[in-house]
C-alpha cells in the first residue's frame, strides 16, 4: 500500500516533470542503443510512455550490435561526420568526455540543472561530467565485485575476505580441504581487453594508487602500481588463479564460477542474477561482497561501468531530445531496469531501497554500499587511448613476459608520449 | 600513327574509361587521401590538425609494438598460407581418387568456408576454452591454456585459419584437376611413369598456376587477418598475436589517431602490394606461354 502511494507520488511528480517542452510538438526521435540482453527488454514500454506523455513526439528505437568496439565504431564514424541521423544515443560511460570533447554532444547543462545529478550514485553522475559541464545522464551501472561461495567459506569457518592475503589463503586452505581439481580459488579477468584495464585499475586502487592524478601525472606511484601487478603475476603462478585467466573476458570467468568450479570470482553484479536462476548449480549458495584491499590501500573500490544517455549535437529536435533523456534517466525511467527479468542494475540510489525492485533482486540493498563505494575509470577523454596502450604492457606482465617494472616502465613512455601530442 | 589506328586507341579509351574512372574514384582517390592523411598529426577530439610530414613513419621505425605486429603478421602468412597450400593440394588429390562419399566431402569442404569468420572465431573460442573446450577434452582432459599462452595462441589462430581457408584452396586445385584430359595420364603411364613421377612431372607442373593464383589470393588475406585474432584473443596476450590490421584498427577507430592509424594502413598496403607485384612476375611467364 504504502509502496502504491510512494510510486503514485512519484508519478505526479514526473508528470510534472515531462509536461514542460511544449516545443517538442510533432517530432520523430532516433534512439541509437546498445541491444538489451536477457528475457526482458525495457526500453519498449519506455518509449511508449515517453510517447504517451508527449503527443506528437514518436521515437524509433534502432539497436546497435552488442561488442562495446563496434558501437564505439559506429558512433564515431556517424558523430564524426555530423550525422543528424539519430537525435538520442546510449554510450559506455567512458566514452562521455571523449564524445563531449569532440564536440559531439549537447551541452545538457542549460536543461540539466546540477542537483538532477545527486540522486545518482557519486562514481556514476562523475562520468556524465566533463570541463564542468553536464554531458550525459548515468541510466545504468555496474560496479567490480567480489563473489564468493557462501556454502565453502561456511564449511571452512571463514568470513569473506578483507586483503586480498587473506583471499589467498582461505582459497588454498578451502582447496586442500576439498580436493578437487576442478576447483579453483579466484577467478577474474585476463584477457587482454578493457576488461584487464579495468581488473589491473582495482588492484592499483586497492594499494593506494592510480594509472593517472589529478594534475595528469601518468603512475604517479610506480612501487605501488608494480606490487599490486606483481601480486596478480602471482595469483596465476602460485596456481590461486588458473593460467586460463590470461584469456578470460566477463563471460568465461562468470561461467566457470557459476559452474561451481571456483571459490572466488571478480565481476559486476549482473551475474547475480544468472547465480540465482533456477537452473543455476550455484543457486542460494553465492555471496557477494566487497573487493579486498592491499597492504597499502583500502578495501571496496570497484570500478564502474554503465550505459549513459545523452544527445547528438547536430539533433533537429534539441528539446524533445533533451525531454526523453532524462524521462529514461528519471527514478520511474529506470524503475522499468529493476523488473524481474532485466539483468540491468539502475543509478539511482534510491532504487536500491524501493520494495518492489527488491522483490525482484533480492540483493540489491548489499550492491548499494558496494556501489556507494564504487569508483570511476579516469575520467579523460583520453581514457580509451590510455586503455589500448596499456593492454598489452599488463597482459606481458601477467603471462609473465614482463616484469611489473618493465610493463609499467614501457607503458609510461607511451603514455607521456601520447600525452605530450595532445596537450 | 595513322589515322585509322589514332581512331582506334580512342575508341579503346572510351571504353576503357567507365572502369577507369571508378577505379579513380573508388580506389585512387581514397588511397591519396590515406597517404595525404598518414603524413598529417590529426586527432579529431583535441581538434588536432596539423602537418607532421613522416613523423609517424619515423615513430613507427621505433615502435617495438608496430615490429611485433609486423613479425606477428608476417609469421602468421608464410605459415598459415604454407599450411593450406599444402593441406588443401593434398585433399584435391585425395578427392580426386575418392569415388565414395566425394559430393558429401565437397560439400563439407564448402561449408567450412562458407562460414562467415567471425562464425569461425566464435567457435573456436568454444573449442579452445581451457576447461571444457573440445580440443582439451580430445587431448587427455588435460587444461591447456590455448589462447591465453604467449607461445600458444599464435599457433591457435593459425591452425583456426587453416581450418577455415584450406578448404578454398582444395577446391580450386580440385576443380583444375577435373580439367586434366584422361589423356594426359594415359600417356604418363604408357611412358612408364610410376605415381611419383606422374605428380611430379604431369599434376604438379598443370596445377602451378592455379596454385600460385590461390598462393596470391591467400597471402593478400592472410597479410590482412583481422577478424580471428580481434574475436579470439584481442591481440593478447602480451600483444603477441596483434596483427598490423589489428593495430591499424586499433589507432584508427579505437583511440581515433586518424593520422597515425593511416600511416600503419599505408604501410600494409605498401606491404601488400610489394607480394602482389612479386607473385604477378611470378605468374607471368607461364600465362605468356600460354
Amino acid at each position: 500500500m504504502r509502496g502504491a502511494a510512494l510510486l503514485l507520488a512519484a508519478l505526479v511528480a514526473l508528470a510534472g516533470c515531462a509536461q514542460r517542452p511544449r516545443d517538442a510538438a510533432a517530432a520523430t526521435l532516433v534512439f541509437k542503443h546498445a541491444k538489451i540482453l536477457g528475457p526482458l527488454d525495457p526500453i519498449p514500454g519506455l518509449l511508449r510512455e515517453f510517447e504517451r506523455r508527449n503527443p506528437g513526439v514518436t521515437v524509433r528505437s534502432e539497436p546497435l550490435t552488442w561488442t562495446s568496439d563496434e558501437q564505439h565504431q559506429f558512433y564515431v564514424i556517424n558523430l564524426d561526420g555530423a550525422t543528424p541521423a539519430f537525435d538520442v544515443l546510449m554510450l559506455d560511460l567512458i566514452w562521455v568526455p571523449e564524445f563531449a570533447q569532440a564536440g559531439w554532444l549537447l551541452d545538457l547543462s542549460p536543461w540539466v540543472p546540477r542537483g538532477e545529478l545527486a540522486p545518482h550514485f557519486p562514481a556514476a553522475a562523475a562520468a556524465s561530467v566533463w570541463n564542468d559541464r553536464v554531458w550525459g545522464l548515468p541510466w545504468n551501472m555496474n560496479v567490480g565485485v567480489l563473489y564468493y561461495r557462501a556454502d565453502l567459506l561456511a564449511k571452512y569457518g571463514l568470513t569473506p575476505p578483507r586483503t586480498w592475503d587473506d583471499l589467498v589463503e582461505q582459497a588454498q586452505r578451502i582447496r586442500a580441504g576439498e580436493r578437487d581439481p576442478r576447483l579453483d580459488g579466484v577467478l577474474w579477468q585476463g584477457k587482454q581487453y578493457e576488461g584487464l584495464v579495468v581488473n589491473v585499475l582495482e588492484h592499483f586502487w586497492a594499494n593506494g594508487t592510480s594509472l593517472i592524478d589529478e594534475r595528469d601525472t601518468v603512475l604517479p606511484e610506480p612501487a605501488r602500481a608494480a606490487a599490486a601487478l606483481r601480486f596478480m603475476r602471482r595469483l596465476i603462478a602460485s596456481g590461486v588463479s588458473p593460467s586460463r585467466v590470461t584469456a578470460s573476458d566477463e563471460e568465461m570467468s562468470r561461467r566457470s564460477f557459476g559452474d561451481g568450479r571456483a571459490v572466488f570470482l571478480r565481476s559486476w553484479p549482473y551475474a547475480m542474477d544468472l547465480f540465482e536462476a533456477p537452473d543455476s548449480p550455484v543457486r542460494g549458495r553465492v555471496g557477494v561482497a566487497p573487493l579486498p584491499s592491499h597492504p597499502d590501500g583500502e578495501a571496496g573500490l570497484g570500478a564502474t561501468g554503465g550505459f549513459h544517455l545523452a544527445v547528438n549535437r547536430r539533433t533537429r529536435h534539441a528539446e524533445a531530445a533533451v525531454a526523453l533523456v532524462r524521462f529514461l534517466a528519471s527514478a520511474e525511467g529506470q524503475r522499468a531496469i529493476t523488473a524481474a527479468g532485466v539483468a540491468l542494475y539502475p543509478t539511482r540510489v534510491d532504487l536500491y531501497r524501493d520494495p518492489v525492485a527488491i522483490k525482484a533482486h533480492p540483493y540489491m540493498p548489499r550492491f548499494h554500499d558496494l556501489a556507494l563505494r564504487a569508483r570511476p575509470r579516469p575520467v579523460r577523454p583520453y581514457y580509451l587511448m590510455f586503455s589500448t596502450t596499456v593492454q598489452p604492457e599488463f597482459s606481458a606482465a601477467l603471462v609473465g613476459l614482463k616484469t611489473p617494472e618493465e610493463a609499467l616502465g614501457d607503458a609510461r613512455r607511451q603514455l607521456e608520449y601520447m600525452l605530450s601530442a595532445i596537450r | 600513327m595513322t589515322a585509322r589506328q589514332r581512331a582506334d586507341r580512342l575508341t579503346g579509351l572510351a571504353f576503357v574509361s567507365p572502369a577507369l574512372l571508378a577505379l579513380t574514384v573508388l580506389t585512387v582517390y581514397p588511397g591519396l587521401w590515406v597517404l595525404w592523411l598518414s603524413l598529417q598529426q590529426r586527432i579529431p577530439i583535441f581538434g588536432i590538425a596539423r602537418f607532421a610530414g613522416v613523423e609517424h613513419y619515423a615513430f613507427l621505425a621505433g615502435d617495438p609494438r608496430f615490429w611485433t605486429a609486423l613479425r606477428v603478421t608476417l609469421g602468421f602468412t608464410i605459415i598459415s598460407v604454407g599450411l593450406e597450400l599444402g593441406l588443401g593440394l593434398a585433399v584435391a588429390l585425395a578427392l580426386q581418387r575418392q569415388r565414395l562419399g566425394r559430393r558429401l566431402a565437397l560439400s563439407l569442404l564448402l561449408l567450412t568456408w562458407a562460414l562467415p569468420s567471425v562464425v569461425t572465431a566464435k567457435l573456436f573460442q568454444w573449442l579452445y576454452e581451457p576447461s571444457a573446450g573440445l580440443v582439451n577434452v580430445v587431448l587427455g582432459g588435460s587444461e591447456i591454456n590455448w589462447l591465453g599462452d604467449p607461445d600458444l595462441a599464435l599457433p591457435a589462430l593459425i591452425f583456426a585459419d587453416v581450418w577455415r581457408t584450406m578448404p578454398f584452396v582444395a577446391l580450386l586445385c580440385y576443380a583444375r584437376l577435373l580439367t586434366i584430359p584422361p589423356e594426359v595420364y594415359e600417356a604418363a603411364r604408357v611412358d612408364g611413369a610410376g605415381r611419383a613421377a606422374t605428380l611430379r612431372w604431369v599434376t604438379l607442373p598443370l596445377l602451378r598456376s592455379i596454385l600460385l593464383i590461390a598462393l596470391l589470393f591467400r597471402t593478400l588475406d592472410a597479410l590482412r587477418a583481422f577478424d580471428l585474432m580481434f574475436v579470439l584473443t584481442g591481440g593478447g596476450p602480451a600483444g603477441m598475436t596483434e596483427t598490423l590490421t589489428v593495430y591499424a584498427y586499433r589507432s584508427l577507430f579505437q583511440t581515433l589517431q586518424l593520422g597515425f592509424g593511416a600511416a600503419i594502413g599505408c604501410v600494409i598496403f605498401a606491404l601488400v602490394m610489394l607480394v602482389a607485384w612479386a607473385y604477378l612476375r611470378a605468374l607471368r611467364p607461364e600465362g605468356a606461354a600460354a
